[in-house]
């Protein structure tokens, strides 16, 4: 099977459309992204990131291309391997919330279908069930510990159909 | 005075880590804090919902704590993840008011509402506020276990948000565990993320860290991993059974949550705390433990 993310793997010979504004206004107005355009390209982000070394494209690049308006930024496998550390975050001598701009990215890939597997699974259980994992009964017996107090899926239900989590997709 | 809190167990430590929870309630009896049912709690919101869609997250997280807060209480939970999560979200909904808008809004047919009432603190937090009655208890040392404790990324950063510790050389979880007679061992990765959250992108980038962790800890003389959170031990405690570096040698070594640690230091009875569920074998550690 094809990965549907992280497809974008170099920036040689890469041409590139046009520069979009607008793109970078919109990351712009994504949780923690008052400061994007602070970045002055020190990358200590990148210094520190655990996967610096396991990435194509690095992020200090991935926020080089976010001021430059590349929505190609959406395909690098920056997005869905940042491990959410919080180290570039807590580092950025601009003050940068860099972590909580890559979830906006990530939520930017899902809505065009550009994500891990693990992620169309993931959602499906939290909105049949509320959960991620379901209790391990025979350990909580031997443990003697008391049932997982339980949860009305009802209302979990009511408010992720409320935020349309399970109708995220763009038509494209 | 007793200190009491609704208890946050979150989806990981009922469906994989059941020892986590019965160890921290053995010593939260011990001394006296009071837990809670957390009644109608859901998924804590996590990293993977929030990866998906904002709004989504909020509200999953903030329905949590807007249920303490209607009943009166503050939140106690053991896990990074989802300390990580509700701290971010009351950050969010604090600061934000279009999101605090939009997340009561969707609580409203619920009969919730979020104003902010609610503390939010992780178990290891409260432990290290009462260090001084913890060390009165520590009845059997733990000299010998060299302990190479992981911290995790949620508990400490940002550090504006966590509001726990050095978020660059943090050691209060390491005060707690020298108290004990263990000695907490300085290595070069005790920092680096686990590489848990990427076990559902990619599982063999999440093995390449874990790998890089343990041959640090191997290299700084460990005998034993230490967490305080169930993701992280889903690296330490399953993706770590059999792994070896690529000259093929063992870097296995036992991973033990810190209350654990704390609860056979305390002398308390050995069941509860669940060493039979720990996956990776202790043989190593038996004797120091007492087992």
């Amino acid at each position: 099977m094809t990965e549907s993310w992280g497809n974008f793997k170099s920036f040689d010979g890469k041409k590139f459309k046009a520069l979009d504004v607008e793109f970078t206004n919109e990351v712009s107005k994504l949780i923690g992204g008052k400061d994007l355009t602070a970045c002055f390209q020190c990358a200590k982000c990148s210094a520190g990131c655990p996967v610096a070394d396991k990435v194509n494209i690095q992020i200090h690049e991935v926020m080089r291309m976010l001021l430059f308006g590349l929505k190609e930024v959406l395909e690098t496998d920056m997005v869905w391997l940042c491990s959410t550390c919080y180290t570039c975050q807590e580092r950025c001598p601009q003050g940068i919330d860099i972590t909580d701009i890559l979830f906006g990215l990530k939520n930017m890939a899902f809505k065009k279908g550009i994500t891990p597997a693990g992620y169309i699974g993931a959602r499906q259980s939290l909105y049949d069930t509320g959960r991620l994992y379901e209790p391990t009964d025979w350990e909580r017996d031997d443990l003697e510990l008391e049932p997982v107090p339980e949860l009305n899926i009802a209302d979990t239900k009511k408010m992720l159909d409320k935020t349309k989590l399970m109708k995220l997709e763009e038509d494209e | 005075m007793t200190q009491s809190y609704e208890v946050f167990l979150g989806c990981a430590i009922p469906s994989r880590f059941n020892n986590y929870e019965s160890s921290m309630r053995a010593v939260a009896k011990e001394l006296g804090i009071k837990l809670i049912d957390f009644e109608g709690a859901s998924c804590c919101g996590t990293v993977v919902l929030k990866s998906i869609d904002a709004d989504s997250w909020l509200s999953m997280s903030g329905r949590n704590i807007a249920l303490a807060e209607q009943r009166g209480h503050d939140i106690v939970t053991p896990c990074n993840g989802c300390f990580g999560s509700l701290k971010d979200t009351d950050h969010v909904l604090h600061d934000d008011e279009s999101y605090r808008k939009k997340v009561n809004a969707a609580l409203k047919p619920l009969g919730l509402e979020y104003t902010g009432k609610a503390k939010i603190r992780h178990f290891v937090e409260v432990l290290y506020d009462m260090k001084d009655e913890i060390e009165k208890k520590i009845v059997k040392r733990l000299d010998g276990l060299r302990v190479a404790f992981h911290p995790g990324c949620h508990l400490i950063r940002p550090s504006n948000v966590a509001g726990f510790d050095d978020p660059e050389l943090p050691g209060k979880v390491d005060e707690l565990i020298e108290l004990t007679g263990a000695k907490s061992v300085h290595w070069d990765m005790k920092l680096r993320c686990c590489g848990s959250p990427l076990l559902i992108a990619s599982e063999d980038v999440a093995l390449k860290i874990l790998q890089e962790k343990m041959i640090s800890a191997n290299g700084a003389g460990a005998n034993c991993v230490v967490t305080n959170c169930p993701a992280c031990h889903t690296q330490f405690d399953i993706q770590q059974l059999g792994l070896k570096d690529d000259d093929g040698n063992s870097l296995e070594l036992p991973a033990l949550f810190v209350t654990q640690v704390l609860g056979a230091a305390m002398g308390l009875d050995p069941e509860p705390l669940g060493f039979e569920l720990n996956r990776v074998s202790l043989d190593s550690i038996n004797d120091i433990l007492g087992l």
